[in-house]
């Protein structure tokens, strides 16, 4: 029995998807992605001199009719897919209670690798906490139950620095193919930075989600405030009115869309989830028109 | 402008806390975020927590104000405030609490209001005990009314069962007091805005001296017996030693120890001779008044009786009782007074036309009697009850209790039947002006001795609680019915004279006229002061128009209550409400 929101109808719908990637993937097992390698799918690449030994099917005998030089036909090869979900475990994603932020985030991470398992592709989660732990790869629809015992063992704690936690995980990441990483990012930019740069050095395609809770994009506050870091132990203290929420929702903005922006810059997708929303119409429809998935 | 309850400004001093509130109330709340990142720099742009106190804390400020004073009931007035002061001064208020007596706390009080009062204002001094009456002149000015207060003493006596709270409004009423002001042990039930009730004391236990009787062991016996009662009012187990004293000396000493609500009987026997006794509780318990009791010894010499009878020979058997004289004169006689007093008088088959003024016996009174109605007799009547307890019914078996002729007696207005027949009472005793008579529808005598002993106990009983009255127990409070003839006078032990109507009011042994032998004992009696543990509450209820003979006009409290509501209004309009909790 699955947890909600994974309802059998919203499985089906995730089964018809698949991931999009920009970049070349290599893998030894055939499979739906395009490869740098030639290999013996349907999809032409390039020429090649006829060498003694090659296979006579793949002679291209027009050419060879028009010029009289032999030529064989290369094909991309096609591989499967080696996906990593990254969840940032921060207790900042436990604002203002795992219901509303962290277990979304999970959620999220969860439904993207349902879609990499359906394809018979590999995902492996990764938990960006002081710790590290991280899943083995899995493969096929029936592992999404180890992933979400993945998450269920998972609780936002401590002050992780963003791209100090994603070195050390990809240290042992060997394959390129599909970084998604799920966050709040509300981290200073240089360190969102770092960290996304890590994911652009390893050759790795990809896609970040920003995460929200409706109380940080809109906090109910009023009145004086001591407003405590839930991170470090920096406090801050505050006359909360309208001017101070105007000024806000400014920042707030302006941050994300910095965030946007430098994503857009670096080829990366971005996308922002807001914990309130519906989780499904998230990923079957935000997702899909940011072109997350084929 | 003065101020009718000048203490409420002490609540003045309550205007600080409501800075320390707002202070309270504007320290930041601790809200928990998941990061300060964005914040930083438009937190730097704010002035964070502002300092002071905001201007609805003077609205405030104002509205407290103006509420205290109201309290204080400001009034502009220039007729002097009447006000009166009723102390109480009764026997519960020498109860010693935390080494200081209960009249010692109410002249403490007394003394707060009177300091509190306006220039102005005239008091009239009201002390509760005997009865509610006024001390000294009306319109004392409250300096005055302070000395007169502090001169005054609580007395040994106890408060009547009086509605205090009826009592009181009734003298506001006819007083027209602005207040009336109670300092008592009492608390107070209801409210009202003329009588004040201020309470002293707090629940104790007690021990109470409640009975000392010394009689002698027989009517021919010198010696001496002294009985004591004490009675508990605890709630726990007490140790007390109990000293028998006389001549201020201990001549016996026992130590018990008493239940909760029980009471300890105590016997001396052949203790010796003196005019007088006390009985003393050492313990240390809520009010010493009680701990102590005193009694006159009896006479010693036999009883002197003269008896009235047609048939003088049927008495010549009281001779052979011993300790009694009896002097045996005819009714012709009796009439004409050839006789000398007598603590005892025996009317036999005859009586006079009133009561005599010592007490007496009536043995089978003629119909034209003072003292009861007489029916028609008859042979060997049947003893169907008696007083169980009564001093006359003591020792007796009232199975072998069989007079051989009886005539039925009907109670008249007062006394009481102490042996009951079939057809009415066989004997009845009344007590009357410290004087008892009995009247009995059987004829006792003559005196058999053991031939007819319970008729025999029956008659030494009658004998000696008819000789008994001559040493009446006095009981403060109750005014002294002791007969003085003109020039005598009543004198402390130690030689202080005192007049009658203060004997009544203090416990102790006073001499009847300076070097006299005759003393007596007045005790302190009341069990509902001995009782520490609950005080009878003083029911408060407003008389209608109990304001309508004050000067409203002059009061400023109205206006004062008016314009805070106003406030209050204003302050709800403009007063921010959060508009929410934070996360």
């Amino acid at each position: 029995m699955l947890p909600p929101p994974f309802s059998a109808d919203f499985l089906n719908r995730l089964e018809v998807l698949r991931l999009r990637t920009r970049k070349e993937v290599l893998s030894n097992r055939p499979g739906a992605y395009a490869s740098p390698r030639r290999g013996m799918s349907l999809e032409f690449a390039d020429y090649r001199k006829y060498s003694p030994g090659d296979d006579p099917r793949y002679v291209d005998w027009g050419i060879f009719a028009r010029s009289d030089r032999l030529y064989v036909r290369l094909f991309r090869e096609e591989v499967d897919l080696f996906a990593y979900v990254f969840i940032d475990t921060s207790a900042s994603m436990g604002f203002p209670s795992p219901r509303e932020k962290f277990i979304p985030a999970c959620n999220i991470a969860l439904a993207l690798s349902y879609v990499v398992l359906a394809n018979h592709d590999h995902v492996r989660l990764h938990a960006l906490s002081e710790a590290n732990p991280a899943s083995p790869f899995y493969r096929g629809r029936n592992r999404i139950l180890d992933l979400i015992d993945f998450t269920a063992m998972l609780s936002p704690a401590g002050a992780p620095d963003l791209g100090a936690s994603l070195g050390k995980q990809l240290k042992n990441i060997h394959r390129p193919g599909k970084a998604i990483l799920v966050s709040d990012f509300i981290v200073p930019p240089e360190s969102y930075r770092h960290a996304l740069n890590l994911l652009r050095a390893f050759n790795l395609d990809i896609a970040t989600v920003q995460v929200l809770s409706r109380v940080e994009v809109d906090p109910p506050f009023a009145g004086e405030l001591r407003l405590a870091d839930s991170e470090t132990p920096e406090e801050l203290n505050l006359r909360w009115d309208d001017a101070t929420r105007r000024a806000y929702r400014e920042r707030l903005e302006r941050h994300n869309r910095e965030l946007k922006s430098y994503c857009h810059q670096s080829g990366i997708r971005y996308s922002l989830y807001v914990s309130d929303e519906e989780l499904s119409d998230f990923v079957l429809k935000t997702l899909p028109a940011m072109g997350l998935f084929k | 402008m003065e101020f009718l309850n000048p203490a409420a400004l002490y609540s003045l001093l309550l205007l600080p806390v409501l800075l320390i509130a707002h202070l309270i109330r504007r320290r930041p709340q601790r809200v928990y975020f998941s990061s300060l990142l964005l914040m930083r720099e438009f937190a730097a742009g704010t002035s964070g927590v502002r300092s002071g106190v905001p201007p609805i804390f003077f609205l405030h400020l104002l509205l407290l104000t103006l509420l205290l004073l109201a309290l204080a009931e400001p009034a502009l007035t220039s007729r002097a405030v009447n006000i009166a002061l009723v102390l109480d001064n009764s026997a519960s208020m020498q109860a010693v609490d935390d080494g200081q007596s209960r009249f010692q706390a109410a002249l403490a009080e007394a003394g707060k209001i009177l300091r509190g009062l306006p220039a102005g204002a005239r008091v009239d001094l009201y002390a509760l005990a005997p009865h509610l009456a006024r001390i000294g002149e009306a319109g004392l000015r409250p300096n005055d009314a302070l000395k007169r207060a502090a001169a005054l003493k609580p007395l040994d006596v106890g408060e009547g069962t009086v509605d205090h709270g009826a009592e009181l409004s009734q003298l506001a009423r006819e007083g027209d007091y602005a207040r009336l002001y109670f300092v008592t042990d009492h608390p107070a039930e209801g409210q009202s805005t003329t009588l004040r009730v201020i309470t002293v004391g707090r629940s104790q236990n007690n021990l109470a001296l409640t009975s000392l009787q010394v009689e002698r062991a027989g009517l021919d016996a010198p010696r001496l017996e002294a009985r004591v009662e004490v009675r508990s009012f605890s709630n726990a187990e007490e140790k007390f030693q109990l000293n028998l004293k006389a001549g201020g000396k201990i001549i016996a000493t026992r130590a018990y120890t008493i239940a909760p609500g029980k009471s300890v009987d105590a016997s001396f026997d052949a203790i010796p001779a003196h005019p007088f006794y006390e009985a003393e509780i050492a313990a240390d318990d809520g009010l010493p008044l009680d701990n102590r009791r005193f009694a006159v010894a009896p006479p010693t010499d036999g009883i002197k009786i003269l008896a009235i009878s047609p048939r003088p020979g049927g008495l010549d058997s009281l001779r052979a009782i011993p300790g009694v004289e009896a002097q045996i004169i005819a009714p012709e006689a009796y009439r004409k007074g050839n006789f000398a007093p007598h603590a005892v008088e025996i009317f036999q088959y005859s009586a006079p036309a009133a009561l005599p003024d010592a007490s007496a016996l009536f043995i089978l009174p003629p119909p034209q009697n003072p003292l009861v109605r007489v029916a028609d007799g008859a042979a060997s009547p049947i003893v169907t009850g008696w007083r169980e307890g009564h001093p006359l019914t003591r020792y007796i078996n009232f199975s072998l209790f069989r007079p051989s002729y009886a005539r039925p007696l009907k109670l008249g207005p007062s006394g009481q039947a102490v042996i009951d027949g079939v057809d009415g009472a066989l004997a009845v005793a009344l007590e009357q002006d410290n004087r008892r008579y009995v009247a009995l529808g059987f004829d006792p005598l003559p005196f058999l001795g053991q031939r007819n002993l319970p008729m025999s106990i029956f008659t030494l009983n009658l004998l000696q609680w008819l000789s008994s009255a001559q040493t009446p127990a006095l009981t403060t409070g109750m005014p002294l019915n002791i007969n003085l003839r003109p020039g005598d006078s009543l004198f402390r032990t130690n030689g202080d004279k005192v007049e009658p109507q203060t004997a009544a009011l203090f416990q102790g042994i006073y001499q009847v006229g300076a070097g006299a032998t005759r003393y007596l004992a007045v005790n302190f009696d009341n069990a509902a002061e001995s009782d520490l543990r609950s005080s009878t509450p003083i029911r408060i209820s407003e008389a209608p128009g109990a304001d309508g003979d004050r000067p409203l006009a002059a009061l400023l409290s109205p206006y004062l209550l008016a314009i805070a509501l106003a406030l209050l209004l204003l302050e709800w309009f403009i007063n921010p409400r959060p508009a929410g909790k934070a996360a």
